[in-house]
């Protein structure tokens, strides 16, 4: 069975394997997944402090890192992450696509001259971030799973959450590993190439981004033609994903990244497809092992998601509703959720 | 002979046939007759005091006296940018550094100004084919800082001039294509001309108004800003040769430099020096090359008149001048006179005397 938990320090090597080693495009497309080991266990660490709710009175805001375990193995092919405030308590920095009109009343002309706005206007909105999967469950069952048990876990701990999500998507990449946008723009005031900066954005405080990038807003028509056409498009390779959160309900806005010009996608918290459409319900007394056994309908296929913090779960599996409003599920997922019969869970369907 | 004079209305068509042959870059004299008819206008009622001071164009016509035709224009515009905006790009830079990650980059950067906004301007040099070289070009560019030395009231401390900057054969210019071009789709020459009938201002509405950071645009622009035009490298030497610097102000279209001065600075302002007028009774040979001739003015304000004479005519308290030099700079035996070298090398010899 696929199970999304909380990241633990034993994961750190596994983990690792997923965020560089594995295959150099699934590096690639998670950026804010640190690719050092200390820089990880400390990220696991924070994230365990923010789920054990001991954070309280700390300066640093709840970050949650979860994995996708392959309960059969115990291994892990996947992480996601939520941060509740993006920044952390420093500034978020994001481009703002707005448009200007330079109009001579005298001369009869009226021009549209896009711009770029150094922003911060995301600061503080909830992050979905840390996004990575092993190449092969790409688009499958397991892939969706680890996406919206984050929403799960948002709609179990609303009140962590702030009332607007945001995504970033990574941009496009060439295949050469050349980042058009970076090249026009970035590179010029960073002086080095986009996977330094890439990682140390990851690493490092933001402060150097405040040091480092241009302080005024940036004319579209004078970045080169390549970077223009990349600006708001999303890596081909995070296509699936894109599709996923817009059928969450995420939208792209007028914001992109600062590195590579991807897009950002924004949604309200509460219209979130996965959290609207998500139920509380009792587990009931007798498993659907039976019923299968029976060779009956097991139900449809639902995100079940259980426990709070540190204890939470989230798992796919056949589901049944009763006529008494419980949840009839297969007695594995009563284990591996660590829930008995009259426990709460939170299902949503597939 | 070849006088300065102010410039009046007959010069209409020795003016537009000038200006027709000047063709694109000069941006201050296109070739319209209405346009020179109106500069002609207020050249003169700004030397009639007809408008307020700050608002004059003081525009000098060369004339040869024996042809009776102008065949040169220089202009002082006494402030700019107060009927409609002066627009400069400002050459600075921007540093941005992180102690962290040991990176210090500085970029180069165009800010928009009005910097110059109230400052005097020389412009409108324009001398015939016909009389190019012995000194007369000189004659026509320094004849205005004797003026700017005399009236200092109606001028502000500092001038400055716009050299020409780069543009091909076919009228490109690398930083228009690069950037101006982008906001305003229009060929260069288009709104060269459109600028020099008045439209600059309206075109710089259109132009980007945020810094424009140099490393995104093109090596070529980039070459060019602060540069001049090959055909404006000599009126630059001659400024410079006056103490006129560039002043990291740069042309909006073309990228060409401004270079500046302080009136009491300017060499011709320093090495001019003052004497009575007398009517030589014996003849003086004028015919003497330029390196050994001093410009002479009348240092009358509405109707300054400059020729040269040879350096040697300038006395201890009086300067020599023949009758017909006399008649042409509508003086009399006793008149001040006001004289300064025309080119470096008489310097000397007017200090000798000074």
């Amino acid at each position: 069975m696929w199970l999304v938990r909380p990241a633990l320090p034993g994961d750190v090597n596994q983990v690792l394997e997923i965020a560089g080693t594995v295959d150099s495009e699934t590096a690639r497309l998670s950026s804010t997944l640190p690719r050092q080991r200390e820089a990880l266990a400390e990220k696991i660490q924070h994230s365990q402090v923010s789920l054990a709710g001991t954070a309280s009175g700390d300066s640093q805001p709840p970050r949650m890192l979860f994995v996708l375990e392959d309960t059969a193995t115990g291994r892990i092919h996947g992480t996601a992450g939520i941060d509740a405030r993006a920044g952390n308590g420093q500034p978020f920095y994001n481009y703002r696509r707005d448009a200007l009109i330079h109009a001579s009343h005298e001369l009869g002309i009226s021009s549209r001259v896009d711009v770029l706005y150094p922003s911060h206007g995301l600061t503080d909105h909830t992050l979905l971030c840390s996004f990575s999967i092993t190449p092969e469950l790409r688009n499958t069952d397991a892939f969706e799973l680890l996406s919206r048990a984050r929403i799960l876990f948002m709609a179990g701990h609303r009140d962590w959450f702030t009332h607007r999500v945001a995504v970033e998507i990574q941009g496009v990449q060439l295949a050469d590993g050349s980042v058009p946008f970076w090249d026009s723009l970035g590179r010029h005031f960073f002086n080095m190439d986009f996977d330094t900066a890439d990682q140390h954005s990851g690493l490092l405080s933001k402060t150097f981004i405040a040091e480092l990038m241009p302080p005024n807003p940036v004319y579209v028509t004078l970045l080169s033609e390549p970077a223009q056409a990349a600006l708001g498009q999303p890596h081909e390779l995070t296509v699936p994903n894109l599709e996923l959160l817009q059928r969450e309900g995420f939208q792209a806005g007028c914001y992109l990244d600062i590195f590579d010009g991807g897009p950002v996608l924004e949604a309200r918290t509460d219209a979130l497809h996965t959290l609207v459409i998500s139920q509380s319900k009792a587990l009931h007394g007798a498993v659907a092992s039976e019923v299968e056994a029976a060779g009956g309908d097991g139900g449809d296929l639902c995100l079940i998601a259980a426990g709070e913090g540190a204890g939470f779960r989230c798992t796919l599996a056949k589901a049944a509703g009763t006529l008494e409003g419980t949840l009839k599920v297969p007695v594995k997922v009563w284990e591996v959720l660590g829930k008995n019969a009259g426990d709460q869970v939170r299902v949503a369907p597939c | 002979m070849l006088v300065i004079r102010p410039l009046q209305e007959t010069d209409l068509e020795d003016l537009y046939a000038m200006a027709q042959k000047a063709g694109k870059g000069l941006t201050t004299l296109p070739a319209d007759r209405g346009l020179l008819q109106r500069k002609i206008a207020h050249a003169q009622q700004t030397f009639n005091q007809r408008c307020a001071p700050e608002a004059g164009l003081y525009l000098f016509a060369l004339e040869d006296t024996e042809a009776g035709k102008a065949v040169g224009i220089s202009g002082i515009q006494a402030r700019v940018g107060l009927d409609e905006v002066f627009y400069n790009y400002r050459l600075s830079v921007t540093v941005n550094a992180s102690k962290e990650l040991g990176v210090h980059v500085r970029t180069p950067t165009l800010h928009l100004s009005n910097d110059m906004t109230d400052t005097s301007e020389i412009c409108s040099l324009l001398l015939s084919d016909d009389y190019h070289g012995g000194g007369n070009g000189l004659l026509l560019s320094r004849c205005r800082f004797m003026y700017l030395d005399e009236f200092r009231k109606h001028f502000s401390e500092k001038v400055f001039a716009e050299m020409r900057g780069v543009s091909d054969e076919q009228g490109l210019s690398p930083l228009w294509d690069a950037l101006g071009s982008k906001f305003f789709d229009m060929e260069f020459t288009q709104a060269d001309m459109l600028s020099g009938l008045g439209n600059k201002s309206f075109i710089a509405e259109l132009m980007p108004k945020y810094p424009i950071y140099l490393p995104m645009l093109p090596d070529s622009a980039r070459a060019v800003i602060g540069r001049v035009h090959g055909n404006t490298a000599p009126a630059l030497k001659m400024l410079q040769a006056e103490g006129f610097n560039f002043n990291g102000m740069v042309d909006i279209f073309d990228g060409g430099p401004v270079v500046e001065a302080f009136v009491n600075t300017i060499r011709t302002v320093r090495d001019s020096i003052n004497r009575h007028a007398m009517i030589a009774k014996k003849p003086i040979n004028l015919d003497v090359p330029a390196s050994e001739r001093v410009m002479v003015s009348n240092r009358s304000f509405r109707n300054f008149r400059v020729t040269t004479v040879p350096a040697s005519c300038i006395s201890t308290d009086t300067v020599s001048l023949p009758p017909a030099v006399a008649e042409a700079l509508q003086i009399e035996s006793g008149d001040p006179v006001r004289l300064a070298p025309l080119k470096e090398k008489t310097k000397a010899a007017v200090h000798a005397l000074g």
